[in-house]
């Protein structure tokens, strides 16, 4: 009697859970049945409800083959992925953006996806196609749209046109603001420091290299010269004196949100922002290229994420079928409308939704010399490092913790240290 | 003269507890407010301290958008279960380190204690390995297996701690009388312990129904998100959605206070004595 | 009870302790052994095909960063703040509730709510209410006239440390009046009878009877907290995320950070300092109390 419930009761509690764990979740699959298994990055709910129209169509179009979505929150969505992708399984088609790509491939974990038998690949625009093999030289992904940025602003705060220069735009937005009325949508959390990168790429105008924008064409670093100093300084004066104090702390939602809510009139941010600020109720406002430096000249990355396969994928043809099928004209249009992005497919050029109206500006950009498009340094070992770091850097900056001298000494130090570990 | 003293002293102390409620019930008070204005009055100065037009429609969008009927089924059974293993694991591991001195019980303890130091992070990303190699990644019963582990140090020395309490005279007279050790516990000191069983039971129930950080590593299936995994998607790239965070914060948080509400005495009491020998 | 160890004995409690010490060791001490070898390593997300040993490198890294040691220095002010009016207005709220006054049990009900929330909800909560724009904070201050202008509470870097502050002690405070409820309750009536005979005034028992009786008990439960408010990231990830430039950091949203940052490596150093950090604390603190001889 005394030794049958000794032994039992401990192990109720072991047992409990490992009955639980077999009845838990998640029932196989039918045989014959295909389930893949997807993950997106930038997460947004009207963007997963998109995405989930098109996988229904993949579906449609494929009898056998179910696909489960993972929306993990924007936030941590590249670090899930990353932790997903470690223990190679699970995954088979997965979100890629610009400064992943070049993490997993060389981990090994994206296959490469064959081009020559598919037609779809000559339908996208060369942009698309030089992307798609920019990491490592093989196709380890298919982007599905670019981000490129563009300046929004109000024609009801008082100003004549758009800003073309920094400076000017320093002065509309300082003149703009009293009271409860701000100038500028300043970014001085997550991401903050992308746009003062941007002000010193101008200011340093012909001098750097785009193909590696964190350098000079004398290799030396963009943040060693005395323009970058003058843009840090104006980056600062600008949030002093033209923008929320608030914005010190803002990220996405919160400029967007700034300038869709009036509190802000100018707004530099990425095309899906069109449709927010369309419909956010505002009416007075317009777009134009982003402003340039005193030599005349504008640098930006131009943003861009696609879908990959991954190489541990059991269900390879139906994952790189996929990728294939979102990445057609009819499907790649469609989302690239959905979520305002510049599209991939060369048959877009013929929709009139990209000619016009806020859209002008991106024409403008295009067809402007000194508009130029750069490479980020995403594949140097200590990207992902420097975009936390740099971030911190402009905080202390703008709240006076640290002086535009100590921020310019650290970022040079960093990438003449990072020049030295890639060459 | 007395009287006056003491009556004034019972004013004041009435007052100081009436403030203190105030402190604690506003941001409640706040989010239920916020949680019933129509989008744009969230947005809006000066601030109304009720709403000009209340509205459910951020509940309606929080049980139609997400499914969050199911999240609350999976909140519910997750925290239930590794609650109610918790205790079992922590009363049995407890009732040993009470009542037997054997050789490596205070390294026992002390291993116990240093799972609490140590940050959470670092142990992530093994894991999540592990996990993955168990087949328990996306399962309900995975988290309910690392709650255990997480809350299983807690609660055995606070069960000690209820036990101490508990006169060994009690459980010797009942093992006289014939009945095994077990049986004995069972009897006579589980009755005697269950303020504190129900206060570790509680504890352990709203650690597991709060926790994010270690749901948010394991689970990103749709059908086995748990609520804080769910609200934690509320906080998106396009807007924070402050009408739907404010209803998801108040829906998640009625269960745990229905659960105090019928089981407070308990807890009071329980703590008490936990704290006391702790 | 005879407490010979006897080996039918010895087989009960491995029994009894079997479990508890089975999910422990398999799904804490492992994952963290595995973590703390990291440490040694370098391990960056960016390439983990190459994962040499690096001995203290990662050590020497951690400790030569400006904000490794900002984030100490919050992690302190955080701890001893936090600490501080969690246990004064916890032991104060405890010490008005002992006796009983009619309507007792519901305000206790009401005024132990926010021990039911997670850290994470409570973050955003203060975040919403402390928002420069639309924050109720600022309203209920410009309506009393306090001040004359909105103040960005989360964006200022003194202001910011302030208000994750004030929302940790709304949270803590309900643990500390539970715990010293509890405790006030278990000191014996006799004790105070006896001290009343003596004509002891009420801040004399107070002092004299009291306090000495539940002294253990306060002095485990502090250190439980100092252990829990500095691993406890949830509330100021949710409401600052450590910013404004790292005005908020603590050592905990610095790991995360580091995590973030895709090194494992570093991250796991500081993991281990911080365990060394709150281990010698540990040690020092139980010295200094003398808790083991009070038991």
């Amino acid at each position: 009697m005394r030794k049958p419930v000794l032994t039992a009761l401990p192990a109720v509690a072991a047992v409990a859970t490992l009955v639980l764990a077999s009845c838990g979740s998640g029932g196989q699959p039918g045989s014959g049945e295909v389930r893949l298994r997807m993950i997106e990055s930038l997460t947004g709910p009207e963007r997963t409800k998109l995405i989930k129209s098109l996988i229904a169509d993949f579906e449609r179009a494929n009898p056998g083959v179910t696909v489960e979505l993972v929306s993990p929150p924007l936030d941590s969505a590249d670090q899930k992925i990353t932790q997903i992708l470690q223990t190679k399984k699970g995954l088979d088609v997965l979100e890629v953006r610009d400064h992943t790509a070049k993490s997993f491939s060389n981990n090994g974990w994206l296959a490469e996806l064959p081009t020559t038998d598919w037609p779809g690949w000559s339908d996208l625009t060369e942009l698309a196609r030089k992307k798609a093999v920019e990491v490592g030289g093989k196709p380890y992904l298919i982007p599905y749209g670019f981000y490129q940025r563009t300046l929004f602003y109000r024609t009801d705060f008082g100003m004549a046109g758009p800003p073309a220069t920094w400076q000017e735009l320093y002065e509309s937005g300082r003149r703009m603001t009293s009271g409860d009325r701000f100038g500028y949508s300043f970014r001085g959390g997550k991401g903050g420091a992308d746009y003062a990168v941007m002000m010193i790429s101008a200011y340093n105008g012909e001098a750097l290299n785009p193909e590696k924008s964190f350098y000079l064409k004398d290799k030396r670093t963009i943040f060693s010269t005395p323009e970058a100093a003058q843009a840090l300084d104006l980056f600062v004066k600008i949030f002093k004196d033209a923008s929320p104090p608030d914005s010190v702390s803002w990220g996405y939602p919160e400029m967007v949100q700034g300038f869709t809510s009036g509190v802000t009139g100018m707004l530099i941010q990425d095309p899906e922002v069109i449709k927010t600020v369309e419909e956010s109720g505002v009416t007075a406002w317009a777009t134009a290229p982003i402003p340039k430096g005193p030599t005349g000249y504008a640098y930006q990355p131009v943003g861009y994420a696609g879908w990959g396969v991954t190489s541990f994928s059991e269900h390879q043809k139906q994952a790189v079928a996929l990728v294939r099928f979102l990445s057609e004209a009819k499907q790649s249009i469609a989302f690239a409308k959905g979520n305002s992005l510049i599209p991939i497919s060369t048959r877009a050029q013929d929709d009139p939704q990209f000619s016009q109206g806020a859209w002008k500006a991106y024409l403008q950009a295009q067809q402007d010399p000194k508009q130029v498009i750069t490479i980020r340094p995403v594949d140097y070992p200590g990207w992902s490092q420097f975009l936390v770091d740099s971030d911190r850097d402009v905080q202390a900056l703008i709240t006076g913790k640290k002086t535009t001298a100590e921020v310019l000494a650290a970022w040079d130090a960093f990438w003449a240290d990072q020049a030295k570990k890639v060459s | 003269m007395r009287r006056v003293a003491a009556l004034a002293a019972t004013a004041a102390k009435a007052v100081v507890l009436a403030a203190w409620l105030l402190v604690t019930l506003f941001p409640l008070y706040w989010i239920v407010v916020t949680s019933l204005k129509p989008k744009p009055e969230i947005f809006s100065v000066p601030l109304r301290y009720w709403p000009a037009s209340p509205t459910l429609e951020h509940y309606a969008e929080l049980f139609s958008f997400a499914d969050f009927g199911t999240y609350l089924l999976n909140s519910l059974v997750v925290s239930l279960v590794a609650a109610a293993v918790v205790t079992v694991v922590g009363a049995l591991g407890g009732y040993t380190l009470a009542r037997f001195a054997f050789p490596g019980r205070g390294a026992l303890v002390l291993a116990f204690l240093v799972t609490q130091m140590i940050p959470l992070f670092i142990a992530l990303g093994p894991l999540y390995l592990l996990m993955s190699d168990l087949g328990l990644l996306n399962r309900l019963a995975g988290l309910m297996v690392v709650y255990v582990a997480m809350l299983v140090p807690f609660a055995t020395i606070i069960m000690r701690g209820f036990y101490e309490r508990v006169p060994v005279a009690l459980e010797e007279a009942a093992q006289v009388d014939g009945a095994s050790r077990l049986v004995a516990m069972v009897r006579v000191v589980i009755p005697v312990m269950l303020p504190g069983i129900a206060a570790t039971f509680v504890f352990a129930f709203v650690q597991c129904w709060n926790e994010l950080f270690l749901a948010i590593t394991f689970i990103d299936s749709e059908d086995s998100k748990t609520v804080p995994v769910a609200m934690n998607s509320f906080i998106t790239q396009y807007d924070i959605d402050w009408g739907s965070m404010a209803a998801a914060t108040v829906v998640s948080v009625v269960p745990t206070l229905v659960l105090f509400a019928v089981i407070r005495r308990f807890i009071v009491e329980g703590l008490t004595a936990g704290a006391v020998k702790g | 009870m005879n407490r010979a160890f006897t080996l039918r004995r010895a087989r009960f409690v491995m029994l009894c302790l079997l479990p508890g010490v089975a999910f422990v060791a398999v799904f804490t001490y492992y994952p963290m052994i595995r973590g703390a070898v990291i440490a040694f390593q370098r391990y960056n997300l960016f390439d983990v095909t190459a994962t040499p040993f690096a001995g203290l490198e990662n050590f020497r890294a951690v400790l030569a960063e400006e904000r490794f040691w900002t984030a100490l220095r919050n992690t302190g002010t955080w701890v001893a703040l936090s600490l501080f009016f969690q246990f004064f207005l916890g032991f104060g709220l405890a010490l008005l509730l002992r006796r009983h006054f009619p309507g007792r049990a519901l305000y206790q009900a009401w005024v132990f709510f926010p021990w039911a929330m997670s850290g994470f909800l409570i973050g955003l909560l203060w975040r919403w209410m402390f928002n420069g724009q639309f924050g109720v904070v600022n309203d209920l201050l410009l309506k009393a006239g306090l001040i004359d202008e909105r103040i960005g509470f989360l964006a200022t870097p003194g202001w910011a440390m302030t208000s994750v502050i004030v929302a940790n002690i709304w949270y803590g405070v309900t643990f500390f009046a539970i715990m010293i409820t509890a405790a006030l309750q278990s000191v014996p009536g006799e004790l105070y009878e006896a001290a009343a005979v003596d004509g002891a005034s009420r801040t004399r028992r107070f002092w004299h009877v009291t306090l000495p009786h539940i002294r253990p008990t306060l002095a485990l439960i502090v250190l439980l907290r100092v252990i829990w408010i500095l691993n406890f990231p949830d509330l100021i990830y949710s409401m600052t995320g450590g910013g404004p430039a790292g005005g908020t950091d603590i050592i905990t949203t610095f790991l995360i950070q580091q995590v973030i940052g895709g090194d494992y490596g570093r991250a796991g150093a500081v993991g281990l300092l911080v365990l060394g950090l709150l281990l010698s604390f540990s040690v020092f603190y139980l010295n200094a109390t003398r808790f083991e001889r009070a038991r």
